[in-house]
């Protein structure tokens, strides 16, 4: 471990103009979780039919609202924010220019506004603007096109914040060859990666088919292609909201609980397993499309499958780190040190409270992952039963508890409250229990997803313990308690942004892992390496299912509906585009 | 240079610098009551209350082994729990 030595100095005095640039982040980001946590207590309430201030019609624009300002907007703006902070730490050194890094910035919240602007332009009678796509957005719902404009512009400023990094992090090696790359550096880079890789899908789909087509230049779309592509995008995004909370569990979680990291060279490991493994498995979001062969789908279930390991291993981690901690806390017996863990820290309830929902999510993860099981629960209340405990708590939750600890270091002042602190991540565990194991069994039970008014004449849906009134109930229960959960951390965080400046206001210090890089193949750093083989990867899962679906909707841009395929129709689509392509050179060559 | 830490924000490391790696004194878990920060305090100052330096190798994450196989035994009685209602109790679900 390190020792101490030196003034104590926290972020916010060493990297101020970094700091400011994390502050605007997380400023957006919370912007958006308090809007987007109203529009889900409005939901709630209105779905389980306790209270409906709204018209179901507008259930949708605020269901897009909802997931587009939570799944997009406050977890990405967070981990742009947390990665630049992670960025300067890591390596020592301020951002290679702060223009540059207020452009990336100024680029992703002008998208964000515009689409937004479409969002709730729908909540306007006669305005002509909406975009109730949901936050799958793809065909064939369509939107303004000031929505697919905008989030073109977000994620084209999400590359350029990547940028940002890998150039801090070229100038870092220029001084220092041969150095391992730093742990959380390493962790950076390799999201980054994978969001490079995972983006392409969304930005073929937006920039080629979604903006022409909303813009009357074409008039139809491939329906399942732009599915494809959304979900070849969607569930890598899953795993970039997740890997900020990874990091944080990995290299702040130790710390909070008294302890150090396991294992270094095993969080490396696991990030690069998400690296290679996180684009080529979306069509597991498409079991029941019929326009994609069962073989291709039984690869994608193959691939999440091996995607559980990384997630296992990391459970093992992060347990074993807090074990360690609250042994040098002075914790005994086999389960006894449980309670040698500072339980009244906000920063470390939070993100211990977070693992535990995580822990089921996973459960439930599987059921989803699974082609056969996943036609009980699929477009269930399951589904969105599932990612409440994974993006909504286990990512969310996280990044409320990791405020606490983050941003005393930009601000220079201490929390507000940890008292209020600890009560609000205990009330977001509470009313998520209530909400998402509601969600589970409503699904269970077939009650539908994305629908405004689950209840219908002459049919009641059944369930084998409790009622169906009881599951409303904890539905409304638990969205309220997570509505006011949210307003306890934007009002604390807002105080705390207010106080007054302290000399030592967060114990920022993080210490070195138990197991250190040192011993480790060095291989687990060639980033170009990983990089080609997860680019092999997505080749091989996804060449032949994208032509197959092109070859049998009708062609890149419609025209067809699409009809049930199998690998074959793949293979001779290819087959004939090879014959035909390598006949036109041999003519030419003639 | 340091592999993920910098020098920066050291000196709020834990007092524990100074203590040994030994034993923990019988009454430790007072010892951590008393040396908690008080409960309006700052953020992050678990490291205050260490009582002893745990290294690499003596460090037996037996706890979590527990914990890992109790969960391993969840999800194996859940799995086993829904072959039951959902296969046996619904008949065959065709794939393909």
């Amino acid at each position: 471990m390190a020792t101490a030595s030196g003034p104590a100095r926290t972020f916010v005095d060493r990297f101020p103009s970094e700091a400011g640039v994390i502050k605007a982040n997380l400023l957006v980001s919370f912007v958006a979780l308090g809007i987007g946590a109203f529009f889900g207590l409005v939901q709630a309430l209105h779905r389980t039919d306790i209270l409906r201030v709204i018209d179901s019609a507008d259930y949708y624009t605020m269901l897009t609202g909802h997931g587009v300002l939570l799944a997009i907007v406050f977890t990405i703006f967070f981990l742009t924010g947390f990665f630049h902070w992670a960025t300067a730490r890591s390596l020592d050194r301020p951002a290679v220019s702060t223009l540059y890094s207020w452009a990336w910035f100024g680029l992703m919240t002008t998208g964000t506004v515009l689409a937004t602007i479409a969002i709730l332009g729908g909540l306007v009678p006669n305005l002509g603007i909406s975009a109730d796509v949901l936050f799958t957005f793809y065909a064939p719902l369509q939107a303004h096109p000031i929505f697919y404009i905008g989030l073109a512009m977000f994620i084209v400023g999400t590359w350029l914040a990547g940028a940002d990094w890998f150039l801090s992090y070229r100038a870092w090696r220029s001084d220092n060859k041969g150095e391992r790359i730093p742990l959380q550096m390493f962790m950076v880079l390799t999201t980054m990666i994978m969001w490079y890789l995972a983006t392409l899908g969304v930005a073929v789909s937006v920039v080629f088919f979604l903006i022409p087509w909303s813009l009357g230049l074409i008039p139809s779309v491939n329906p399942l292609l732009t599915r494809t592509l959304f979900w070849y995008f969607g569930h890598p995004i899953v795993y970039f909201w997740l890997m900020p909370a990874y990091m944080m569990w990995y290299t702040i979680l130790p710390k909070l609980s008294g302890g150090r990291l396991f294992s270094d060279p095993l969080a490396r490991v696991v990030f690069l397993l998400f690296l290679l493994l996180s684009t080529p498995v979306g069509i597991h979001h498409q079991y029941l499309d019929p326009g994609i062969a069962e073989g291709f789908k039984f690869i994608a279930m193959t691939n999440t499958m091996f995607l559980l390991l990384p997630s296992l291993l990391t459970a093992f981690t992060a347990v074993a780190s807090m074990e360690h901690g609250a042994r040098q806390r002075g914790g005994e017996g086999y389960l006894r040190w449980l309670g040698a863990l500072p339980w009244r820290d906000p920063a470390f309830t939070g993100m211990a409270l977070a693992g535990i929902l995580f822990a089921a999510g996973g459960f439930s993860g599987m059921i989803n992952a699974g082609m056969n099981i996943n036609y009980l629960i699929h477009n269930t209340l399951w589904v969105p039963g599932h990612f409440h405990l994974t993006v909504g708590t286990a990512v969310a939750l996280t990044m409320m508890a990791g405020s606490y600890w983050l941003v005393p270091q930009l601000t220079g002042t201490k929390l507000y409250s940890r008292p209020i602190g600890l009560l609000q991540v205990i009330m977001w565990f509470v009313g998520m229990v209530f909400m998402s194991n509601a969600m589970h069994r409503a699904g269970l039970a077939g009650i539908p997803r994305r629908t405004a008014e689950p209840q219908y004449q002459n049919f009641e849906f059944l369930t084998p313990i409790g009622s169906i009134f009881e599951l409303r109930v904890q539905i409304a229960l638990g969205g309220t308690l997570l509505f006011l959960s949210v307003v306890l951390f934007l009002f604390n965080i807002l105080l705390t942004s207010l106080g007054e400046e302290s000399d030592r206001p967060v114990d920022e210090y993080l210490p070195e892992p138990l197991s250190g890089p040192e011993g480790s193949p060095r291989v687990l750093d060639n980033l170009g390496l990983w990089t080609g083989i997860a680019v092999v990867l997505v080749i091989l899962a996804y060449t032949l299912p994208l032509a197959g679906i092109i070859q049998n909707g009708g062609g890149l841009f419609g025209g067809g509906l699409p009809i049930p395929a199998t690998v074959s129709a793949g293979l001779d689509f290819v087959t004939t585009l090879v014959t035909t392509t390598v006949n036109t050179l041999l003519e030419v060559a003639a | 240079m340091a592999v993920d830490s910098t020098a920066e924000g050291s000196a709020a490391s834990p007092v524990s610098q100074a203590s040994s790696s030994g034993d923990v004194p019988a009454d430790a878990a007072t010892q951590r009551g008393s040396s908690e920060p008080p409960v309006d305090s700052i953020v992050g100052t678990a490291d205050d209350g260490i009582v002893r330096q745990i290294g690499h190798d003596d460090f037996d994450p037996v706890g979590t082994l527990i914990l890992v196989v109790i969960y391993m035994i969840i999800l194996l009685s859940m799995w086993v729990f829904m072959y039951f209602i959902e296969f046996l109790g619904r008949g065959l679900t065709v794939v393909g």
